[in-house]
């Protein structure tokens, strides 16, 4: 017994050593509660039933300019929430930064950008995306219906600001709801985010 | 004559380039001066020479390497060449470590000059060559912008290259930046969490960072540990989320007085955790399906010897020693039954978690102690266990034959309950590592899931179960007697203690109201033993009547369990009381450069309180904390509170006791520290913290 638990000792002692940043894929996503451009007050637990996409962005980043330029990503959510999925689009930008907009600038850019999100949130202390290690713009994430982390990276396989990648370019994060939707697995369930880092307060 | 037409020639040609270099070479964008140069201002057939972009941004702005990091772009060259003429891949001077909030970025701050080898081919005949470049960058100070440009730098061909001045300085300076061949040998050990890079010759006092050129493959902005060893050294880096890490190239770079070196290295990759596809779906929480059934089922061993539990298990042993001479079969058999019993309370506790778990609700190990309902439930049975003990009453005389408690009940049915019994009266002792088996068994499918539950309750049961079918060991058990009823007796006491310790337990959850329930139901519940007990065996009136009184007061304290769960106190985890965890606070308390040790802990857990009694409360801890100006923090998961499940996710964790020391610097990672804790282990943890 005495060297069972010696070995118990040893393999907790190894476990110990795990240290992690991001959040897991399989594990329940981050909880948050945070103010949207529409005035309201969300949290992740009130769209617990359907599959939630987060999208970090920062209007004035040229990746994220090449994905509303193009309609990519405007052509996405309305493609998600057809789906059923909830769509939040986040603004991690610190007061004073780039990306950081006020809740009426928010609301302009999505009418001036034809784009159709559930919401924006406006996450300017970054305790939201710091939960997620949000990292770039745009930067994807996909939560089941349970809450659990299914999809976290890129919006797609071409890191790149050039605007005609979109159209050879793998959409991930719709990839990624398409098969989950349908057999309760994603594939690519990490890829690298990519893009502009984003601007968190100092 | 000729020699003449030539140099006219010649000339002419040198004057043309310089006015093509005038007009597309420099190019001057808005935030970088791009400018094509070639370390030959004429060029030979049959030669290779060096050409350079350089890449000069505004003052704090910078481009990317190969492999950017965590955001960014790398620089990117199309060549447009005629025939005859090839250009090599870009030749990277070594990166600087750009770290910009959270992240880290890998890339040039200032200016660069990026290489390219040119050759032109032997046969050769052109008298110039154009070299067109379209070059893509992205600069970055606080924004990113992304910039191109057209290069042209068009150079005369003939018999003999010549120099140029001008650019040799500004190569010589890129190539001073290239990393060098590294002359030992170097090994990268690749496990599921971390790589760890072995090299033959390291200085020590260093700033050392290794930069691989495979993206994904590291967390960037976690900083390296770097262990000197003799010569050489290990750099422990934590890993990326790439599935494999089949090459793990790049480039060390080493900080001197003088400047930085860089060294390219190509290590042999070891993999340590196991290469197959269970292992890869497992790295999430950093152990593999294996390991987490080995652990599980250690874990169920070590139940065994919980305060709970034993006294069960060691009198049934007992009886069993009993009547082993005699009757070997059946003593197999009711070790079986006894484990069947184990198996199927593991298989119903583990579908109840998922459950819940598909349910959507945030669980994890010891959810059941959430519920002050379960609690109270569990109190009742230990006690009455314990009451049975000490002679109050014998439960069994009806039921399954002429045992003297529940426990020592002989009979198959008897073994079959008292694995239920050893498995319910565990749950409230999670021993260490459990937590990470159950954890993982949560994150998996629900048929993994089941299987790491059954290895756990095999753990339990395996003791009992290798008993019965080895003569030789209960044969040497002490044989039976009149000691035994005073040995079972004093067992009665851990069983009152375990109800005590499960009352208090609902003080902290359902408040005063709920421990008046719960003893005025632990009141009834000795009432009516008592009374059965009077009543066993004898016939008549009286002993009837004794037995409708027990019957009214077991109603009576049944009735009372819904007392606490209507009184449920407001959770306690997240509020802003001094010390109190809340994700923000750990943010808030880092951001203002201050360390932070996190106690996840529950009341229920009764590791959790060993460690608490044992090392976090004494004074020399006390100390050191104040000394290092660690702030202590204590996450109570023991009502249900979704951040703090959401919290002990985030490391893989279902389930307390979690103790986590966030370094002050936001971007380092945080320290877990081992389950079972000493004094010493949390002193010299935070003696580390302070160290460089």
């Amino acid at each position: 017994m005495k060297r069972i638990i010696g070995l118990a000792m040893a393999a907790t002692a190894m476990m110990a050593t795990i240290a992690v940043a991001a959040p897991k894929t399989g594990a329940p996503a981050p909880a948050f509660t945070v103010a949207a451009s529409d005035g309201k007050t969300y949290s992740l637990s009130d769209f617990k039933g359907k599959p939630v996409i987060l999208e970090w962005t920062n209007d004035q980043c040229p990746f994220v300019v090449k994905h509303y330029a193009t309609g990519n990503m405007q052509a996405s959510q309305k493609a998600a929430k057809e789906d059923g999925a909830v769509w939040l689009t986040v603004i991690s930008s610190a007061p004073g930064k780039q990306g950081h907009v006020s809740p009426e600038a928010a609301n302009k850019l999505t009418a001036d950008r034809n784009a159709v999100p559930t919401a924006v949130l406006l996450d300017e202390s970054g305790v939201v995306g710091q939960a997620y290690a949000a990292k770039t713009t745009p930067h994807m994430y996909l939560i089941d219906e349970a809450g659990i982390l299914r999809y976290q990276g890129g919006m797609d396989d071409k890191p790149t600001t050039k605007h005609d990648d979109v159209k050879t370019a793998k959409n991930y994060i719709l990839a990624a709801l398409t098969e989950w939707k349908a057999s309760g697995t994603v594939t690519d369930a990490e890829t690298k985010p990519y893009g502009c880092s984003i601007k968190y307060p100092d | 004559m000729n020699t003449v037409w030539k140099t006219i020639f010649g000339f002419f040609v040198l004057v043309w380039a310089a006015v093509g270099q005038a007009q597309a070479n420099p190019v001057q964008k808005e935030y970088t001066k791009a400018e094509l140069i070639s370390a030959v201002a004429q060029a030979a057939p049959g030669q290779t020479f060096r050409v350079g972009l350089t890449l000069t941004p505004r003052d704090g702005w910078h481009t990317y390497w190969r492999n950017p990091g965590d955001s960014g772009m790398a620089t990117s060259i199309a060549w447009e060449l005629p025939a005859g003429v090839s250009a090599s891949e870009i030749i990277w001077p070594g990166p600087d470590h750009i770290p910009y909030g959270p992240l880290v970025n890998f890339g040039y701050k200032g200016a660069v000059t990026l290489l390219v080898d040119i050759t032109i081919a032997a046969d050769n005949t052109a008298t110039s060559v154009p070299l067109k470049a379209r070059a893509d960058w992205l600069v970055c100070e606080e924004i990113c912008v992304p910039e191109d440009a057209e290069l042209t730098l068009t150079l005369p061909l003939g018999q003999d290259s010549q120099a140029n001045p001008n650019a040799a300085a500004v190569i010589a300076r890129a190539e001073q930046r290239l990393p060098q061949a590294y002359g030992g040998q170097s090994t990268a050990r690749v496990g599921a969490q971390t790589i760890d890079l072995t090299v033959a010759t390291l200085p020590s006092d260093r700033k050392i960072f290794f930069f691989p050129y495979a993206e994904n493959s590291i967390e960037n902005a976690t900083p390296q540990t770097v262990t000197q060893k003799g010569e050489g050294g290990d750099i422990a880096i934590t890993r990326g989320f790439a599935k494999t890490v089949p090459d793990f190239s790049g480039v060390l770079r080493i900080d001197h007085d003088s400047g930085a070196a860089f060294y390219e290295l190509n290590p042999v990759v070891e993999s340590v955790a196991a290469p197959s596809a269970a292992a890869e779906s497992s790295a999430d929480s950093g152990i593999t399906v294996w390991q987490a059934v080995l652990f599980a089922f250690i874990g169920g061993l070590i139940l065994n010897l919980m305060p709970c539990v034993f006294p069960v298990l060691s009198l049934k042993a007992l009886a069993i020693a009993n009547k082993a001479a005699s009757q070997p079969g059946e003593v197999r058999a009711e070790a079986l039954v006894f484990t069947l019993g184990v198996l199927v309370s593991f298989a119903v506790l583990a579908a109840a978690l998922l459950a819940v778990r598909a349910g959507g609700e945030a669980v994890g190990w010891g959810f059941q102690l959430q519920s002050p309902l379960v609690v109270l439930i569990l109190a009742y049975v230990l006690f009455a266990v314990g009451l049975s003990l000490s002679g109050v009453f014998s439960l069994g005389s009806r039921l399954g034959g002429v045992g003297q408690s529940l426990a020592a009940k002989s009979g198959y049915a008897g073994a079959f309950f008292t694995g239920v019994l050893a498995t319910v009266v565990a749950t409230p002792c999670t021993a260490p590592f459990m937590a990470g088996a159950i954890g993982f068994a949560l994150t998996q499918s629900a048929v993994m899931a089941v299987v790491i539950f059954l290895a756990l309750g095999l753990g339990l049961a395996a003791p009992f179960l290798i008993l019965g079918f080895v003569p030789a060991l209960y044969r040497r058990l002490p044989k039976p007697g009149a000691w035994m009823d005073t040995f079972k007796q004093a067992l009665a006491f851990p069983m009152y203690g375990a109800a005590a310790w499960l009352v208090w337990v609902l003080a902290q959850q359902a408040g005063p109201m709920g421990v008046a329930a719960a003893l005025t139901g632990l009141l009834l519940i000795a009432f009516a033993a008592w009374a059965y007990g009077r009543a066993a065996g004898r016939e008549g009136r009286l002993p009837l009547f004794e037995k409708a009184l027990a019957v009214v007061a077991i109603v009576a304290a049944l009735a009372l369990l819904r007392v606490p769960e209507t009184v449920t106190a407001a959770p306690t985890g997240t509020t802003a009381a001094s010390g109190a965890w809340s994700a923000d606070r750990v943010t808030d308390l880092r951001a203002d450069g201050k360390p932070v040790f996190v106690n996840f802990t529950a009341a229920w857990c009764i590791t959790c309180l060993a460690n608490e009694r044992m090392a976090l409360s004494s004074p020399a801890v006390a100390d050191a904390l104040k000394q290092h100006g660690v702030t202590y923090l204590k996450a109570d998961w023991t009502n249900r509170d979704p951040a703090i499940t959401a919290a002990l996710q985030q490391f893989g964790r279902s389930g307390v006791p979690l103790y986590v020391l966030y370094p002050a610097d936001p971007s380092a990672a945080p320290q877990i520290l081992p389950q079972i804790l000493t004094e010493g282990m949390v002193i010299d943890a935070l003696k580390d913290l302070t160290k460089p």
